[in-house]
């Protein structure tokens, strides 16, 4: 397994279950060796290097929050492990940026699944780390406090210039917000490019109209079937789909424009991330096997 | 503020707002220093020679008591959760967060073995009618000699807490309160009539705390994070 993380970015780490996402987690924090070669997080071996943990922040699926403790007495411990400057302010400004202020003083014990993740970003991004390894961040949380985390995410990316490394099988989430993507299986990553990329890769592309007269959607079909460059064409109403092979989307809508058929919408169909992620796992399992 | 520090005082005060264990605690030092007393003064006939025979074992073992439970909080309620996982990404070094979780352990230890130490003192001496007062070695047992214990104590068995899966620490937890019965047993018979608490014996009890903290402090060169995460609980 070979792959490197550019400054600034948000990597989506993508497998199914078992497939040994937290485990190559740990070994790049140095908390399991690999089995042989090495993971150098920040050009350097963390698993020789405790100073290095300054430079990261980590939120595994536990989110390393002690319930019996409150939500600042939480922060401020760890601003202390991580000799963080003026720790009460820093906490006081993380409990802000989460929106945990009016909790500040709650038992951790007693948040929602949500609260406790957001607070455990607030924890992991404490002492300012330059890369941010995140652990299914959005796991077993309802959709707006996914949403809240993927925009924290989002933020920090942004704001911050943090480089987040997204340990997730909720492609969802993945395609909304990473960059770059690596799909992994059975240890071993059988996809890395960017989402850009992948969406949009493939020598097929799907292309849908919509006409504004469906009474023109049997005369538009055999006209489109005469095309060369065009794959299997369906036709549901007034939508035609079909694969563009090698002929491009505009040269189809001005053919039909040009014969007198009203288009009302074209659309070029990517693929979504989804669709990738199991044409690579079909793969990967035919390899296999 | 040296790490070690911060990690035994975020311990403390964990263990002082865990109700349930400070309860169980409390009312073991209770049950044990007060009943115990009159069962030990009637079998002697010499009151202070009571006062030394039950400072030096029954607070030992109430303070040895107090370090197994509380070390189980310490350490091993982190390795259940996960928590430990995300504190071995900080820059606290394995010696660090074991010395701090001992240092959390032995204050909270000693202050319950010094508030049993005067339950059985004031309960000896409305017991006996007299006013009971502990020898100087024993003094000296209590207040420097049971915390070395305590600290060995949870030191040993934290560092195994650390090494060992979640079964074996199960086996493990049976194993140390059976110890802690064999060893109560094991000092009350050394403590027999003829037994008296010297300097000399406190000093060997001194020694024997201090090796055991030494051989346990080196012990921990062996822990490492890779030991720690594959015994974790899935």
């Amino acid at each position: 397994m070979s792959f490197s993380v550019d400054t600034g970015e948000i990597f989506g780490y993508l497998g199914p279950n078992g497939a040994g996402k937290t485990t190559t987690l740990r070994v790049l924090l140095g908390l399991l060796s690999p089995t042989s070669g090495t993971a150098i997080v920040l050009d350097a071996d963390l698993s020789k290097d405790d100073s290095m943990r300054r430079r990261v922040g980590v939120l595994m699926e536990n989110n390393g929050l002690y319930d019996r403790l409150t939500a600042r007495e939480n922060l401020e411990y760890y601003a202390r492990l991580y000799e963080v400057n003026r720790p009460g302010n820093r906490v006081t400004e993380l409990l802000d940026f989460v929106g945990l202020t009016e909790r500040a003083g709650d038992m951790v014990g007693n948040f929602s699944t949500g609260m406790k993740r957001k607070l455990g970003i607030a924890r992991a991004i404490l002492h300012e780390p330059e890369i941010l390894f995140l652990d299914e961040p959005t796991s077993g949380l309802d959709p707006e406090a996914q949403h809240m985390v993927r925009e924290l995410i989002l933020r920090l990316s942004r704001v911050e210039s943090m480089t987040v490394f997204l340990n997730s099988h909720n492609l969802d989430e993945v395609q909304r917000i990473c960059s770059r993507v690596a799909i992994l299986h059975q240890g071993r990553i059988r996809a890395l490019d960017s989402i850009q990329h992948l969406t949009s890769a493939g020598k097929k592309t799907g292309f849908s109209i919509t006409l504004a007269d469906t009474t023109q959607a049997s005369e538009a079909e055999d006209l489109l079937s005469s095309f060369g460059g065009i794959g299997e064409i369906t036709r549901n109403g007034n939508v035609l789909g079909m694969m563009l092979v090698t002929i491009h989307a505009h040269e189809v809508v001005t053919t039909l424009v040009k014969n007198g058929i009203w288009v009302e919408e074209a659309r070029i169909q990517k693929r979504s991330l989804e669709e990738i992620y199991l044409d690579v796992m079909r793969q990967a399992e035919g390899d296999v096997a | 503020m040296s790490r070690i520090m911060v990690v035994a005082e975020k311990e403390v005060r964990q263990l002082i707002k865990s109700r349930n264990v400070m309860l169980s605690a409390l009312l073991f030092v209770g049950v044990f220093g007060i009943f115990t007393v009159p069962a030990v003064l009637s079998g002697m006939g010499d009151t202070g020679a009571m006062m030394d025979t039950l400072g030096f074992y029954l607070v030992l073992t109430l303070g040895v008591f107090m370090g197994y439970l509380f070390t189980a909080q310490v350490f091993l309620r982190e390795k259940q959760s996960g928590v430990i996982e995300t504190l071995l990404c900080t820059p606290l070094s394995l010696r660090e967060l074991w010395f701090g979780k001992v240092l959390g352990v032995t204050i909270p230890g000693a202050i319950l073995a010094y508030f049993s130490a005067i339950l059985i003192m004031v309960t000896g001496s409305a017991f006996t009618g007299q006013t009971l007062v502990p020898s100087l070695p024993v003094l000296f047992h209590i207040i420097v000699v049971i915390p070395a214990f305590i600290a060995a104590t949870s030191g040993l068995i934290g560092f195994t807490q650390f090494i060992l899966g979640m079964r074996e620490n199960q086996i493990l937890n049976f194993v140390i309160i059976f110890g802690i019965i064999f060893l109560t047993t094991f000092i009350r018979e050394l403590t027999g009539p003829e037994f008296s608490v010297t300097w000399t014996v406190v000093a060997a009890a001194f020694g024997l705390a201090l090796l055991l903290i030494l051989v346990t402090a080196w012990l921990t060169r062996f822990l490492s994070r890779e030991r720690i995460i594959t015994t974790l609980s899935e």
